[in-house]
């Protein structure tokens, strides 16, 4: 063979090597965010198989608190029958917001603060929390990584081979990420 | 203030200035082979290489695959009970979420000071270890940021990359020592008028390259240190933690640990005061500077 010959041979050996790793690096960032949404999934039913025990709990010291339990129970019987990982992120908010109300309508009820089950179920409940904002920060980082290496050259040219696109943020709404507000 | 340093811009500098870093040491690497085999005929060269390759790859292979185990004993540390650490668990658990890493080994060591350091080939074989002062003296926040520091080594593959660069080091500096030690052995038996000037350049190479390279190597490493701190900061969202826990850090006591490990840890265990070329770490100042910036 002539030395045009082994050069053209290089090149294309460059080209398909090139195109395999592009296409392999989109499948793995893309398997990265299933991965990240299903971990926030798991903290998400785990919080929710809580959340019987912790109501029992609550009705032995608080029986006059009906409206606040009922919306517990409501936003964890959405959750349960939730059919796609939207839904689920959404009652998941709802329930966040709800337990965030108990535990404070709890501070009124010394007896309840003191007892034994109910400390454990908080600092469960307040464990679990940190990890699904660690698990959503890991899912937005991985949404962004992938969409920044299918806009910005060379991936942009690789996206466009093979139709890949741009992923959405799940949409979280507003007035869950504000800080809870503090009042004295 | 000073302008604000993206965590993601932190990182990708710190990657390139390693890359850079390593070629620089692969360099020397091959301008020292150059010279010497000019300096002498080409067998006698190869026949060098492959002795210290052989060498250095069988070492390399040996403390590879067992750094954990070594870290983990020559550091007294012992295995951290899921019962008795349930805070310590949850805090790794929230940060392997936040950073999609398998759940590391955790250890704990009884010693005052607080430090921590991580080890292992990779992700899945790691083990992150930390002083029962640092369970102590730090809260929440700083023990997690002191932990995602940890397991940047491990994410960022620190380990890995440090072990291959002591490697190219430990061969430039057996390629050199034979270099040396053949000479006295050569005298004048040869003619060797038309390589006298490679030999004396092999020599002045021979002598400057270990030294050389070897500052790279503490360099890298301090570059890694800061390159964990932004990866931390991407873990953790939070600054404040790590610059707290740091600030603690530096008005805590001196340790004894072996010369071996004391690069591995989270700051150096001997609190040096002023930074060299010859130190393992940078400074704490010039970390909780950079951290004030993100």
């Amino acid at each position: 063979m002539t030395g045009i010959e082994w050069i053209l041979i290089a090149i294309a050996a460059i080209i398909v090597i090139t195109l395999i790793v592009y296409f392999n690096r989109f499948v793995i960032l893309g398997q990265r965010i299933d991965n990240s949404l299903s971990q926030i999934d798991v903290q998400l039913k785990k919080r929710a198989d809580l959340v019987p025990n912790l109501v029992e709990t609550v009705k032995g010291y608080a029986k006059h608190e009906k409206s606040i339990m009922e919306k517990v129970s409501d936003a964890r019987k959405a959750l349960v029958g939730a059919t796609d990982i939207v839904k689920r992120m959404k009652a998941g908010n709802v329930l966040s917001n709800a337990l965030g109300r108990l535990f404070a309508i709890a501070e009124n009820y010394p007896q309840l603060k003191a007892n034994e089950n109910f400390l454990q179920l908080q600092q469960e409940m307040a464990v679990i929390e940190d990890k699904i904002a660690y698990a959503r920060q890991f899912y937005n980082d991985s949404i962004l990584i992938y969409n920044n290496s299918c806009k910005t050259f060379p991936g942009i040219m690789f996206a466009a081979i093979f139709g890949v696109k741009e992923k959405k943020f799940l949409e979280i709404p507003e007035a869950q990420r504000a800080v809870p507000k503090i009042s004295f | 203030m000073a302008e604000r340093i993206s965590f993601y811009d932190q990182i990708a500098r710190n990657k390139r200035k390693s890359v850079f870093l390593m070629i620089l040491v692969f360099i020397v690497f091959v301008a020292l082979g150059y010279v010497i085999s000019m300096a002498f005929t080409p067998g006698d060269f190869f026949f060098i290489m492959i002795i210290s390759i052989i060498f250095s790859i069988s070492y390399l292979l040996i403390s590879y695959y067992n750094c954990d185990k070594i870290a983990v004993a020559s550091a007294g540390a012992r295995p951290a009970d899921r019962n008795q650490f349930r805070q310590l668990y949850n805090s790794v658990e929230g940060l392997t979420l936040a950073s999609g890493m398998p759940m590391p080994k955790i250890y704990i060591m009884n010693n005052e000071q607080i430090n921590a350091f991580a080890s292992g080939r990779g992700p899945r074989h790691a083990v992150v270890c930390v002083t029962t002062g640092a369970l102590q003296k730090l809260n929440k926040q700083e023990l997690e940021g002191v932990l995602a520091h940890e397991l940047s080594h491990i994410s960022n593959y620190d380990i890995r990359f440090m072990t291959l660069v002591a490697v190219m080091v430990g061969m430039i500096a057996i390629i050199s020592e034979f270099f040396l030690r053949s000479m006295w052995f050569r005298g004048n038996d040869r003619e060797s008028k038309g390589n006298a000037i490679f030999i004396l350049i092999g020599i002045v190479m021979a002598i400057l390259a270990p030294i050389a390279v070897q500052l790279v190597q503490l360099a890298i490493s301090r570059k890694r240190e800061f390159s964990a701190d932004a990866t931390a900061v991407q873990f953790t969202r939070y600054p404040t933690g790590l610059m707290n826990a740091l600030k603690k850090i530096k008005n805590d006591k001196p340790m004894k640990v072996s010369k071996a490990i004391a690069p591995l840890f989270m700051s150096d265990p001997t609190r040096k005061k002023f930074q060299n070329l010859f130190s393992t770490h940078p400074s704490i100042d010039m970390r909780i500077k950079i951290l004030e910036q993100m």
